[in-house]
């Protein structure tokens, strides 16, 4: 039959499923109600531009779903955490809107929002779907806007700005105006200093000098102060707790040149340095906003975490059910869950039951069948039907509060190793400026060269040992090594996590899908008798369960020309398997629960999970499935072990099953039963003994562990959020590709030493020629370059070997 | 070459490119960068109907201030 698409959505389905509707000369077609719906209110708006802006981008359908929640949004415990009043005395508010796939979705949302009376400004922001609404109270009320995005077809959710995401995009924009101005004075400061250095060289009249000279003054000014303004600050700051650190450094060398050049050009003697004076900052600068850069990814993650928890849960008091704010919800409620909700609080199952999808705690995907009377924790979603529970504990004990709590502690304060390096350049600032000072000192009173130029020789100590030394040894390395590992598919989300990984101890490995193939793979088949395989072809097609799917894929591997046969009917029993019915004949396909209940008997033993096909009572086939170990796993793990790297298996699964294949691969060290805040400890034990660990996982149940480890791999398939957090991406998910990372990052690391010793050398004579005044500007413009040629020579060796 | 000529080419072009980085800057403050594709699509899209879309916002705006300050000067404090 024809397939046709959908006028609203652009989705295709066959023409007989379809509404048809004749509009003039047009003939409409939708896929559900809810299209329809939509496009007529589209049209009647005036509103059909749409459509042509959508071009060939295709949308979800729309879902009609009866919208009972709306009442929560005009809640005052909703109202007092998501709105604010701004300075106007208008309500404020910030939505996430889902179902955006494209330019022309913000267009028709921000075009009806403008439309309805009362909403005074709306922005939606299309990268990352956040939407900012300002409405006036008195004319409109919040749930009346949630109403009007869901006509249209949309939904949205509060979330909440006063997270990590604003702060973090103020600081972007603060370091980038700055930047800007920096960038901006250097470039032109850059052509005036070429003129004055010619002029250096081949004489240049006084008069001409003194008009580039104040060019240069005029540029630097705004650097050193708007630009500068960061490291002043960072040095303010530093100083009131007792710390010196580079910021100081940066800012004493680049105020002590700027005061100098004006006395300079002032009284026209000597040289000015306003040159310098912008380059540090500005450069110093960039790098400073490059770490603020990979602070912000981390602030996304906790949005993205945070804002798809629940806020409210629906409460049973006897008859009357009831939208209470999950803070103010005591031990003991009841609390009526729908499909597809998420457990917020912890409790036990009163009435119904349902499959709970545990996949965000264990990382298992296979959703697992609660009754009254089990215990079913937070973070879990029910998949299937409606159920009620009592809560055991409160919101803020409860297990999902205590895993974002852990995450947010974890992204928040990572950097170890960034401390150190801290310490380290507060030493060198300290020696440095000690040095300088003694220099000025030294050449003033004993050697009586006068203030001037003993000035101008400290400064020229601060200058030449500032920016070159431990500046450019480092990225220039990790650059290389970064752009190398991108065209194997390594990603290295933080340039200096390489120098981390290099010096790893402990390698710490999930099981499903790291070292396994992460889904159950047919590993033993009994045929009992003969039977057509289309029919168990038809029937595992027919069941998305995890079992299923591996039993088709086995088939699809083994036979060909295997065909679907339209069963008469087909049920999903709950935990067990799928019933069908063919032709009077009854298939079962599932587990040995599914037989004893259909009054089958059958006796089989194993220590894997089994898949037993029987028609009409007989079984005539049985599967053993297992989560089989990945071909290169073993291999792998040997090339680690051989570079003097413990290796340690993580695992929410069983013990045996966790023993059998860390034995299998010659792992010695498994901790198998483990909680998401479990790994996570483990991890933090290992700190203590002052191990580097590296912890490689997929799974969103991983994600706190792979946030407190130093270095965080996520394979490329995994969950979002671990993703998220992780360090490095591998994006073709194979071991191997793990391999050449920690190969790499030692490289990395080696040219990394090569480079600071080359810098060092540099310093060491460079320091003591500046402190004796050897050093003219000729003298350093050209140990400069040259120490940074060096250095980036040696980097280039990276992308050979 | 003449002093001057040299002072006035440096001053405009510093005050040009002046111009340009406070334009800049003034965009990054109020938030026009901040959403990527919009301000490509912005040039995309670009029609008259956006800007009437924009003055009714600020029509809508102006009209919700002033009922809010009548509002509050026929406000009388109970006593």
């Amino acid at each position: 039959m024809a397939k046709v698409s959908c006028t609203h959505c652009g989705l295709e389905f066959d023409e007989s499923v379809m509404i048809k509707e004749q509009e003039g000369e047009r003939e409409l077609y939708f896929c559900c109600k809810g299209c329809e719906g939509v496009y007529h209110l589209l049209n009647q708006k005036g509103l059909d531009g749409f459509y042509e802006q959508l071009g060939n981008n295709k949308l979800e359908p729309v879902s009609l779903e009866a919208s009972d929640d709306l009442e929560r949004f005009d809640l005052e415990g909703f109202h007092k955490k998501y709105v604010k009043t701004n300075s106007e005395g208008f309500k404020e508010i910030h939505l996430i809107i889902e179902g955006i796939h494209c330019s022309a979705c913000v267009w028709l949302n921000e075009k009806v929002l403008h439309q309805t009376p009362g909403i005074l400004e709306a922005t939606i922001n299309y990268s990352n779907n956040k939407a900012k609404v300002v409405w006036d109270s008195d004319e409109i009320k919040l749930s009346k806007i949630i109403e009007t995005i869901r006509a249209i077809g949309y939904n949205a959710y509060p979330y909440d700005p006063k997270l990590q995401e604003e702060k973090a995009v103020k600081l972007r924009n603060e370091y980038y105006t700055r930047i800007l101005v920096g960038v901006f004075a250097t470039m032109n400061i850059m052509w005036i200093a070429i003129a004055l250095y010619t002029g250096y060289f081949t004489g240049m009249e006084q008069s001409k000098k003194n008009i580039l000279h104040i060019a240069e003054f005029v540029l630097a000014t705004p650097t050193l102060f708007y630009s500068g303004w960061i490291f002043f600050r960072g040095a303010y700051y530093g100083l009131k707790n007792r710390f010196i650190n580079m910021d100081l450094l940066v800012s004493v060398g680049a105020t002590f040149a700027y005061i100098y050049s004006i006395w300079a050009m002032v009284t026209k003697k000597g040289e000015v340095y306003f040159d310098s004076v912008t380059m540090i900052i500005t450069f110093v600068l960039v790098g400073k906003y490059l770490e603020i850069l990979s602070k912000r990814k981390a602030a996304d993650t906790l949005d993205k975490i945070l804002g798809s928890t629940p806020t409210e849960a629906m409460v049973v008091e006897g008859n009357n059910r009831k939208l209470k704010a999950i803070e103010t919800i005591e031990p003991g409620e009841i609390i009526e869950l729908k499909a597809g909700e998420k457990v917020v609080i912890d409790g036990v199952l009163t009435k119904g039951k349902a499959l709970f999808d545990l996949s965000v705690l264990t990382g298992e995907s296979e959703p697992i069948l609660k009754e009254q009377g089990d215990e079913i924790v937070s973070g879990s979603v029910v998949i299937d039907s409606l159920v009620e529970y009592k809560t055991t504990k409160r919101a803020n004990d409860s297990l999902l509060y205590n895993m974002t709590e852990l995450l947010s502690d974890a992204v928040t304060k990572k950097p170890k190793i960034e401390q150190l390096a801290n310490q380290i350049s507060g030493y060198f600032s300290i020696t440095i400026l000690l040095l300088a000072l003694l220099t000025f000192i030294g050449w003033y009173f004993f050697m009586d060269v006068g203030f001037e130029k003993s000035l101008i020789i400290a400064i020229s100590v601060i200058v030449i040992a500032c920016p070159c030394a431990l500046g450019l040894a480092t990225p220039m390395a990790t650059l290389i090594g970064i752009s190398k590992a991108a065209k194997e598919g390594i990603l290295f989300k933080e340039a200096n996590k390489i120098e981390t990984m290099a010096k790893a101890t402990i390698l710490a490995l999930d099981k499903t899908g790291t070292v396994t193939v992460g889904r159950p793979v047919v590993v033993n088949y009994a045929e009992y008798d003969d039977y057509d395989k289309n029919l168990l072809y038809s029937l595992v097609a027919s069941s998305n369960h995890p079992v299923s799917m591996g039993v088709k894929r086995y088939l699809l591997e083994h036979y060909e020309n295997l065909e679907k046969i339209d069963f008469e009917s087909t049920k999903e029993v709950q935990a067990k398997g799928v019933e069908a019915t063919k032709e009077k004949q009854k298939l079962l396909g599932g587990n040995i629960e599914l037989l004893k209940a259909n009054g089958i008997e059958f006796t089989i033993s194993s220590e894997n999970t089994l898949y037993i096909f029987a028609i009409d009572g007989k079984v005539v086939a049985s599967f053993e499935l297992r989560d089989i170990v990945k071909p290169a796993a073993k291999e792998f793990i040997d090339s680690i072990k051989a570079m003097g790297i413990k290796v340690v298996m993580l695992t929410g699964d069983r013990a045996e099953v966790a023993e059998n294949i860390a034995k299998e691969l010659g792992i010695d060290d498994v901790k198998a039963n483990l909680l998401p805040a479990d790994k996570a400890a483990v991890i933090d034990s290992y700190h203590k003994d002052g191990e580097v660990v590296v912890m490689v996982g997929d799974g969103i149940n991983d994600s706190i562990a792979l946030a407190k480890s130093d270095i965080a791999i996520a394979m490329g398939s995994g969950a979002d959020i671990a993703l998220e957090v992780s360090d490095v991406v591998l994006l073709n998910s194979s071991l191997n590709s793990l391999k050449s990372a920690f190969a790499l990052a030692k490289n990395v690391y080696r040219a990394i030493k090569e480079n600071l010793a080359l810098s060092l050398l540099y310093n060491i004579i460079a320091v003591p020629l500046a402190i004796m005044g050897y050093v003219t500007p000729l003298i350093a413009a050209l140990a400069m370059s040259l120490s940074s040629l060096t250095v980036v020579a040696n980097s280039f060796r990276i992308k050979k070997s | 070459m003449s002093d001057n000529v040299i002072t006035l080419m440096i001053g405009i072009s510093t005050a040009l490119g002046a111009f340009g980085l406070f334009a800049l800057i003034w965009g990054i403050k109020t938030g026009q960068f901040d959403d990527q594709t919009k301000f490509l699509d912005g040039a995309k899209f670009d029609s008259e109907e956006d800007y009437k879309d924009a003055v009714m916002m600020e029509q809508k705006k102006k009209e919700a201030l002033k009922k809010k300050r009548e509002k509050e000067k026929n406000y009388r404090p109970a006593d």
